[in-house]
């Protein structure tokens, strides 16, 4: 069997590769092409290259896998993207929201933000690497100019729902979208996921949000679920 | 009047109150220039572009400026000029709103096509600059704040043991029948007097109902002498000063977490932020952990006993300070040594990327890890045949153990 690629059939800049073997991935466009972030496989189709996106590494592409209806990054916008890590879904964004499109990448480790910096961002001219604690947007506030269309926020926290509202009502547009991966054991280890789940929406809720929908990100990954919400 | 300073990826400005611009100092159009001014900046220095703004801004009549960064107004204060601090400013957050185009009208950039490659180079050459040298320094830091919670059960037991044998005298039975030095220190505080240990009072604390009623029961017929008020008191005052390192303990612990979360996170996946931070304090840091082998790292802690196994020939220990993970101690016996050698080898591989920038692979480990265990556990669920003699450190640790709980 040929490998091919097609476009995702809801998602702009999204796409769908079918292997030799038969097997379904999700890729993007890669935007640096002939250099990967994290090992994944690159692929050329019709004079395309593609990076697989690897939905056990990225919990993004695990909820497209899981059947979100929404993704609300899209080509040219800008992305806010809190806990960057070393990049893995942070470079897929980057693909998608593409050279007129910008991502800043806010991670607080230094361990992680060095390859983030070295690996990443370095040929990725729409990728701002940005050191700083999530918690403390006003610090970055300097670099992120006017105002973005997505926060993207996977900070493993406690928290979190609250990190996230303190960014978006300093940088996130009116009906601006929301993504947050939720762990549920980073929250509270004592309480069912799914109560971890209520209780984040709760705060989403209570400032400003209206919720879109949550997706269980299971089997790609344990206790975790991704929020995904609208501002108002 | 008043001029507002504000602190650009590409120079800085001032504004009048009615937030039009007064005077600008661009950077050099440098990106690693920029980024150690700014860097400087931040930390509240007053570089020489910011010196020169202050000294235009004056000759225009201003004799007051409201800095956003609280430390950059402290240190112009210290030059004696007429500060105050706002964050955000109006000026700042209306430049911020639209700063691709207030670089443009500056002149400082063509076009907003420059822009951006000019704000993505200050950015990587500011996170260069932080992540230079940045991690060595905080796992010190993570290393003297695990050091303190230990100092600080140390200080809490010893108190403690002092609480007990001192309030003994007037009720020495309720030294058995409260084991948490905590719930112990707060009955003492928020009850006095034995007469007090009523059953209505002690669950009003929280105190299950059957422990109550025995309590209460023990107290009225306690063998105890009386206490006067005055002697009471000093008790009391302990037991508040004893609540209050529990709260620090509590906060340092929280601290804990978050500091090992940025610095070691996949050793914290493994054994937690408080055996983790343990690990890296013993080491003299996280580069040091992570250079040793998984059979040194098994044995961290036990140094002594190691020695004294090398030079005797006796056999060596099993475990170090990892034992304090729950997989060893409510491990059978027998199974200890593979189950440390398991974890050791795990955090091996953790520290070590943690310390050279590997990515985050904790939950992949721990996972593994746990199979493993799961292995261990079903191969070898009989005790060996010739049973095993039990080393010296394993037996001290378990002592250690038990003194801590009470
Ligand atoms: C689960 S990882 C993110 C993985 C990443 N989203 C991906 O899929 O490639 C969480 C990251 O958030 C970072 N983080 C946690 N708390 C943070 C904070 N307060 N500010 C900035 N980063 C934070 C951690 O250092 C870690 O790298």
């Amino acid at each position: 069997m040929h490998i091919s690629v097609k476009p995702h059939p809801q998602f702009p800049a999204i796409y769908q590769v079918t292997l030799e073997d038969g097997a379904q991935r999700l890729a993007t466009r890669n935007l640096t092409p002939g250099r990967n972030v994290y090992g994944e496989r690159l692929i050329r189709f019709e004079g395309v290259e593609y990076r697989v996106w690897d939905a056990f590494r990225s919990k993004l592409a695990a909820a497209i896998n899981k059947n979100l209806k929404t993704v609300p990054i899209k080509p040219n916008h800008t992305v806010l993207y809190l806990g960057a890590a070393s990049g893995t879904t942070a470079s897929h964004v980057s693909d998608i929201v593409g050279e007129k499109g910008r991502v800043y990448c806010v991670e607080f480790a230094s361990r992680a933000i060095r390859e983030l910096v070295n690996n990443v961002c370095a040929y990725r001219v729409n990728m701002l690497p940005i050191l700083e604690d999530a918690r403390f947007p006003e610090k970055y506030a300097v670099f992120v100019s006017g105002k973005v269309d997505d926060i993207y926020c996977d900070i493993a926290q406690p928290e979190q729902a609250k990190v996230l509202a303190d960014n978006a009502d300093l940088f996130l547009k009116k009906h601006g979208w929301i993504m947050l991966a939720v762990k549920s054991q980073s929250i509270d280890v004592t309480k069912e996921p799914s109560e971890v789940y209520k209780q984040e929406t709760k705060v989403l809720k209570n400032r400003g949000f209206d919720i879109e929908e949550i997706v269980h990100l299971e089997p790609y990954d344990k206790a975790h679920a991704m929020i995904v919400a609208r501002f108002y | 009047m008043k001029a507002t300073i504000v602190k650009c990826s590409f120079g800085i400005f001032a504004f009048s109150e009615e937030n039009a611009l007064v005077e600008k100092v661009l950077f050099p159009k440098n990106p690693q220039n920029a980024a150690k001014t700014i860097t400087k900046i931040e930390s509240g220095k007053i570089v020489d572009e910011v010196a020169r703004l202050i000294k235009l801004v004056k000759k225009k009549g201003y004799d007051k400026f409201v800095f956003e960064n609280a430390n950059l107004a402290k240190e112009a204060e210290k030059l004696g000029i007429a500060t105050e601090v706002a964050k955000p400013s109006r000026a700042g957050e209306l430049v911020r709103s639209n700063m691709e185009r207030f670089a443009v009208e500056t002149g400082f950039v063509k076009n907003v096509e420059e822009f951006n490659v000019w704000t993505h180079n200050v950015t990587m050459e500011i996170a260069k600059l932080r992540v230079k040298g940045a991690v060595e320094k905080r796992d010190l830091i993570i290393a003297q704040a695990i050091q303190t919670l230990d100092d600080l059960d140390k200080t809490i037991n010893l108190f403690m043991s002092r609480v007990r044998e001192w309030y003994g005298i007037h009720f020495p039975e309720l030294d058995r029948l409260v084991d948490k030095h905590e719930a112990y220190a707060r009955l003492i505080l928020e009850l006095g007097n034995r007469e007090n240990f009523t059953v209505e009072a002690l669950e009003k604390q929280d105190v299950p109902k059957s422990k109550s009623e025995q309590i209460a029961k023990t107290a009225e017929a306690s063998m105890g002498a009386d206490l006067a008020e005055a002697d009471l008191k000093q008790i009391q005052s302990l037991c508040k000063d004893v609540l209050n390192l529990y709260q620090l303990r509590e906060n340092m612990e929280k601290y804990l977490e978050t500091a090992m979360e940025e610095v070691a996170p996949n050793v914290k996946a493994i054994v937690g932020a408080l055996l983790g931070a343990r690990l890296i304090a013993i080491s003299g840091g996280l580069t040091n952990l992570a250079r040793r082998p998984a059979s040194t790292i098994q044995v961290l802690g036990a140094e002594k006993a190691l020695f004294r196994a090398l030079k005797s020939g006796a056999r060596p220990p099993k475990h170090g300070i990892i034992f304090q993970h729950t997989y060893l101690h409510e491990a059978k016996k027998w199974q200890r040594g593979k189950i440390a050698r398991a974890l050791a080898g795990k955090l091996a591989i953790a520290a070590r990327s943690d310390a050279f920038g590997g990515r985050y692979i904790g939950d992949d480990l721990k996972a593994d890890l746990e199979k493993r265990l799961e292995e261990i556990r079903e191969k070898y669920t009989e005790p060996p045949q010739v049973p095993e003699k039990k080393p010296q450190q394993e037996k001290k640790w378990r002592k250690n153990k038990r003194a801590h709980k009470r």
